[in-house]
């Protein structure tokens, strides 16, 4: 604080005629001039042209001002102007206060004396604001060249790629052996009817080759503190019982696996079997075998047969049974969430018969199912037959407030009318009959592929399905085409259900772990909905993909390259400005009682333990925002918020009135 | 000035939606009653509930708070907080007989320069009509 | 007053600098750099002006354990308020908690408005315009909005079941009370913040609101109400043909006359209590034993003392919504940690401030005692 005396110089400007010809400005000057602490007030044509900045200039030299006020337009037009005045002055931006006499006075009243009755009072609560200000420090944080990225989607191997590309270094983290999320599962994708696999593989082969990328597979992160610029992660690593650099993925470990076949595989959605040593699929990334430590009679029983046949076959003695998790800790510049989406669970529409009938599948079974990689090699055989009539039902737990999903799931009219399509494609005498809502062909190509698709001879009726039931070895699938108003009852061998994309189940965990907020549909909150979609409201991080909501590929490629442009916006200059005017704690005042830490909304303050037992608030600056929140809910009036400290505006109340 | 009271008015503006939309209605020329003095903070979500009470103490007949709509607001969701405790202002100021209508809690986008104007108009008519805040020292 | 006419009227010359204050004083055990008898030692050598200007003149309690314990009978307390109220004058204030807001609620209810103050009455309860006796309400219904269940402040109690506590065991002894919409504050917190014009003008306003309604009686619940309307009116505002008392005083009278019964315990197992004595219910006004009498009246009721009790008891933490801090949270955890030491399942106030400040302090913290208000439990047990 600041113990000398407050001089303050207000200056009133005339604006051409835009304030001078609604109110009496040398009457505001006069009145001014009688306030305690103003040493000088003056009014002059215009105050943001050189001349009037010059004026400023020359009586904070001469006069020893040390505040100032100026009463002009609104602060949101030239508060920044007159800041780096008074600098040049050699004051502290923040020891200027403005009154707004032009747009919120003079332009919008006529009435003369009623307008410069108004801007006196205006002016003399900025001067009385003025009186107690105080000098603020801008502040400037590193920002390391490093960046992290959680989720080894499409959306994360892609935003790993630009950012190493640009030279920074990459930490990938994967929660599963491999990376590749959802689209490695996918067949072939809309509308171009690219084999999924052919364009992901060199992408994902890509990120283990890439010098800059550090791919932590099989690993989460657990704890992250910091802020933008100077995050400290720990990402724990889980045992996967096989040493990864002398694996050679062989897969002799998974051939002599005592438990070979008795295992469903994740990655097949249930529809395929395993061993305990496994690799997801084919073309996985690392191309390394973990071992499935629930599942295994080793680890879980202590014994499996007179030795574990698995590390008898391996012939680089990768196995090892005695590793541990390791907690590897990591220092980052930024942070990209590409955590993707799960899939809807269709139990929970009970009528549709899911998890009932075995041929009731979901949409990514059905990926599954057509996929040559698939368990039946993209044969579409059910129950041992290849069906005859098949029906699509779209919107499965998507645009459905009955299960809490409000929204539309965006790919589901679109990977529909792509199954349809594949399989047309291999069962050319098939009935294809899709229900749906609504179309919502929006991409490009889109609509031209849901054309074809309906030339190829599936039918679309629009209504929704209410039930399926069982009929003989058949399903009927029961509806109404809303567009005849009539009930449809269809017999089908396949039904798929086009279940939508739901927030991870995690996604909590993860929002409080990384101190970001979800949407009421529950993903991720991006910072604004146009201006701001891949940043988080925490500095620093950033989103890609389905773990902001709901999208195709283009889509999620195109937001993680926005994803990671952020990013390497911030680590390219390597300093950020951070805001000023944050709340600071008093600690001695504090009681400790978390109640800012319940409001803020951006995690900045933190109850610390300073003695055993007395909790104390701590206010991190380079986190805060400045928008007082927790000043207002602190009880105790620890809090005070710079530039907008209580006194200050309660001066200002007292002066305007 | 004619003899007709003119409410004293108290006007809380946050900086990001509400401030600007009192800046546009400037920059549109639109007029309203002089009555309203703003002040600006950064959130609606800054405004304590002890700033209402005082203005009301040192002589205000009225207090206008302005914010984002919900979902606008710059901090998120400031603009709720402000809701909840205004919420508790508004009790306190009617028990004390001051009287509810006496704080008007309003969302104005930075784009809503009318509303801004018709929200202000409005409640310095009713304020008029309510007559000086009884009771307070006059000046 | 200045400083030396402070010193004299409140015996601070008698000082002996033994230091009993400070070692009784919890501030000053919590807030090293607190201290009692410095600043009664300050003020003799003639350092009024620091005295005024200081923080710490704002951290007092008022609790009054000093006082009590001073072996020569220095007044503590005034001095502290004379020089609070010296300290007003020059325009310095303590630090007010909740930024202030109850404060300004005093200040405005010495406007002359029409308050609504009595929404807490429900249809069950009796209240007179006009008669007898006067039940003193005090702020509880500003108190419910902040603190209460919606309130932004919520620290999980209802401040006005006290009174409507009140009211129903008045109703209970026959006592149809006066219950006033034109009642305000007290004045206490503005007395003893050293405005001392303000609580003038509350007082004055509450003793013609009083006496409209043709009472000559007045029952107060909250002990500092209480002591403010029997001592402080008649010391600033002459004597009043008014008879104060407080609740617990004319209930324990009732108990023994046989006109207050509680159920019998349907239990063998008594619910155990302990009871938290108010600074201004024990020590200042010395109403020590009617509690503890009218629990151990309740069947079904044991009462366990806490280390400190009655004359020694801890205070609540924070007086006056001024000055509210760490130090304050860290003598509220230990009088509640104090209490469940005990192995009491409740802990029982008197004061409806007291419970509202230890309510404040279980907030996320790890204490698990229920706090509750002597007259929910008569409430619960009367017949
Ligand atoms: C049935 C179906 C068919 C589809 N067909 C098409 C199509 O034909 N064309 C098209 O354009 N789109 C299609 N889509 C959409 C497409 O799948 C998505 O757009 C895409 O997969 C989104 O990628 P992502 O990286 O955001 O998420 P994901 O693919 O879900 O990847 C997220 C990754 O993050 C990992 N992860 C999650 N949480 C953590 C954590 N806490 N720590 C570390 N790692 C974590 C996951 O293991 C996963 O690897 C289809 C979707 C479905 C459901
Ligand atoms: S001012 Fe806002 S952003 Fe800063 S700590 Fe308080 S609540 Fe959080
Ligand atoms: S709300 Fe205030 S008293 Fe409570 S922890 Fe935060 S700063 Fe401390
Ligand atoms: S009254 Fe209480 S808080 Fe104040 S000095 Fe004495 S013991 Fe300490
Ligand atoms: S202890 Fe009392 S004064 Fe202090 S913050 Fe809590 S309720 Fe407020
Ligand atoms: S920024 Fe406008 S209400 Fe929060």
């Amino acid at each position: 604080m600041e113990t000398a005396e407050i001089r303050i110089g207000v200056y009133i400007c005339h604006c051409g005629i835009n304030i001078a010809s609604t109110v009496d400005v040398d009457s505001v000057r006069d009145s001014i001039s009688k306030l305690p602490n103003v040493i000088v007030s003056r009014d002059f044509k215009y105050m943001c042209s050189d001349p009037g900045q010059e004026l400023v200039i020359k009586d904070i030299k001469e006069k020893g001002l040390n505040r100032i006020v100026v009463a002009s337009c609104s602060p949101r037009m030239h508060e920044p102007t007159f800041r780096m005045t008074i600098q040049q002055a050699g004051l502290n931006p923040y020891c200027l206060e403005m009154a707004n006499i032009r747009e919120q006075c003079s332009w919008v009243h006529e009435d003369r004396e009623y307008a410069t009755e108004k801007a006196v009072k205006l002016v003399s609560a900025a001067v009385a604001k003025a009186s107690l200000l105080e000098p603020l420090e801008e502040k400037e944080v590193e920002v390391r060249p490093e960046a992290l990225v959680i989720g080894g989607g499409i959306a994360g191997i892609q935003a790993s790629l630009d950012i190493a590309d640009a030279g920074f270094k990459v930490y990938l983290v994967e929660r599963e052996p491999s990376i590749g999320g959802h689209m490695a599962q996918l067949d072939k994708t809309f509308p171009t009817l690219d084999c999924s696999a052919c364009i992901l593989t060199p992408r994902m082969v890509e990120v283990e080759r890439h010098p800059n990328i550090e791919l932590l597979s099989y690993s989460e992160v657990i704890d992250v503190s910091g802020y933008i610029g100077n995050f400290h992660v720990k990402v724990r690593k889980k045992p996967r019982y096989i040493k990864m650099d002398k694996c050679t993925g062989c897969g002799m470990c998974a051939e002599a696996c005592i438990m070979k076949g008795r295992i469903i595989s994740e990655f097949d959605v249930g529809m395929g079997k395993r061993s305990v040593p496994y690799i997801p699929f084919p073309y996985a990334v690392p191309s390394k075998y973990t071992m499935d430590s629930e599942n295994c009679l080793f680890i879980t029983k202590g014994k499996c047969g007179k030795s574990p046949a698995c590390k008898d076959a391996c012939s680089s003695d990768a196995v090892d049974f005695e590793q541990k998790e390791e907690i590897v800790e990591l220092d980052v510049g930024t942070i990209v969430v590409a955590t993707g989406f799960d899939l809807f669970d269709a139990k929970e529409k009970p009528e549709y018969g899911y998890g009932l009938y075995d041929n009731v599948l979901s949409g990514l079974e059905f990926e599954r199912l057509v996929s040559s990689s698939g368990p039946t090699q993209g044969k579409i055989i059910i129950g041992g037959k290849e069906p005859k009539n098949v029906v699509f039902v779209q919107c499965v737990g998507s645009r459905d407030k009955s299960v809490g999903n409000e929204y539309c799931s965006r790919v589901c009219c679109m990977y529909t009318a792509k199954q349809a399509h594949l399989v047309h494609e291999k069962l050319p005498d098939a009935k294809l009959t899709v229900f749906y809502m609504d179309i919502r062909a929006f991409g490009k190509g889109y609509e031209e592929f849901y054309d074809r698709v309906r030339e190829e001879g599936v039918r679309y009726i629009r209504g929704n399905v209410s039930e399926i039931i069982k009929k003989g070895d058949r399903l009927l699938v029961m509806a109404e085409d809303t567009l005849l108003g009539e009930p449809v009852d269809i017999e089908a061998d396949l039904v798929v259900l086009a279940t939508g994309i739901v927030p991870r189940r995690d996604v909590k965990e993860v929002a409080n772990l990384l101190k970001i907020s979800q949407s009421p549909d529950g993903f991720f909150l991006e910072g604004h909905p146009k201006m701001r979609p891949v940043d988080t409201a925490t500095d620093g991080i950033y989103l890609a993909g389905c773990a902001q909501g709901p999208k195709d590929i283009p889509d999620t490629v195109a937001q993680a390259k926005g994803a990671a442009s952020s990013a390497m916006t911030k680590m390219a200059r390597g300093k950020v400005k951070v805001e000023v005017t944050t709340a600071s704690v008093d600690t001695f005042v504090c009681r400790g009682c978390g109640r800012c830490v319940e409001v803020c909304e951006y995690g900045a303050p933190n109850l610390e333990e300073v003695e055993p037992g007395i909790l104390v608030s701590q206010i991190n600056d380079s986190i805060c925002k400045g928008c007082g929140a927790c000043s207002v809910a602190c009880p105790s009036g620890a809090i005070s918020m710079k530039h907008f400290k209580n006194e200050q505006i309660l001066s200002q109340i007292e002066a305007v009135i | 000035m004619s003899e007709e009271f003119e409410p004293n008015i108290v006007g809380f503006a946050c900086n990001w939606c509400s401030y600007a939309g009192a800046d546009l209605a400037g920059t549109s020329r639109m007029k309203y009653p002089p009555n309203i003095r703003i002040i600006r903070v950064m959130c609606s979500g800054r405004v304590s509930p002890a700033f209402i009470l005082k203005a009301f103490q040192m002589g205000a007949d009225g207090v206008l708070v302005t914010g984002c709509h919900p979902g606008d607001c710059h901090y998120i969701a400031g603009n709720l907080k402000c809701e909840k405790t205004m919420g508790t202002t508004r009790k306190l100021i009617d028990v004390l007989g001051i009287g509810e209508e006496r704080l008007r809690l309003e969302w104005v986008s930075a784009s809503e320069g009318s509303k801004f104007a018709d929200v202000v108009t409005d409640f310095t008519n009713r304020i008029r009509g309510l007559g000086p805040l009884s009771g307070k020292s006059q000046g | 007053m200045n400083s030396e006419a402070i010193v004299k009227e409140t015996r601070a010359y008698h000082c002996l600098e033994c230091g009993v204050c400070t070692s009784s004083c919890p501030v000053a055990r919590v807030n090293p750099s607190f201290s009692p008898r410095l600043l009664v030692e300050k003020a003799i050598f003639g350092f009024g002006d620091e005295i005024v200007r200081d923080r710490d003149l704002w951290s007092c309690l008022v609790c009054g354990r000093c006082t009590s314990r001073c072996p020569s009978n220095v007044d503590y307390l005034n001095f502290i308020k004379e020089m609070r109220i010296e300290a007003s004058k020059l325009g310095q204030k303590g630090l007010f908690s909740h930024d202030g807001i109850f404060n300004t609620i005093m200040e405005l209810q010495s406007l002359s408005l029409q308050q609504k103050r009595t929404f807490w009455i429900t249809d069950d309860l009796e209240v007179a315009d006009e008669g007898e006796c006067f039940y003193f309400v005090g702020c509880l219904p500003y108190f419910d909005l902040v603190f209460g269940e919606g309130g932004y402040c919520d620290v999980g109690l209802k401040p006005t079941d006290r009174a409507r506590n009140t009211v129903r065991i008045l109703n209970k002894m026959g006592i149809k009370p006066v219950v006033s919409n034109d009642e305000r504050c007290c004045g206490h917190d503005l007395l003893w913040n050293g405005d001392l014009e303000g609580f003038r003008r509350l007082a004055e306003l509450n003793l013609k609101t009083i006496k409209k309604s043709g009472a000559k009686k007045v029952i107060c619940l909250c002990p500092e109400g209480y002591v403010t309307l029997k001592r402080d009116y008649p010391l600033y505002l002459g004597e009043q043909d008014l008879e104060v008392v407080q609740l617990y005083r004319l209930l324990a009278d009732k108990l023994k006359e046989g006109k207050l019964n509680f159920v019998e315990s349907g239990s063998d197992n008594p619910v155990k209590v302990t009871f938290h004595d108010p600074c201004s219910l024990g020590r200042i006004a010395e109403i020590y034993e009617e509690p503890r009498e009218i629990l151990s009246g309740i069947p079904g009721i044991e009462l366990v003392e806490m280390e400190r009790n009655r004359a020694d008891a801890l205070c609540c933490g924070t007086s006056g919504w001024v000055n509210c801090s760490s130090c304050s949270k860290q003598i509220q955890i230990e009088r509640l940690k104090e209490a469940e030491a005990t192995g009491a399942d409740i802990l029982l106030t008197a004061c409806p401030k007291c419970g509202i400040h230890l309510s404040c302090a279980k907030y996320n913290s790890d204490i698990k005692i229920e706090i509750k208000d002597i007259t929910d439990l008569i409430v619960e047990k009367m017949v």
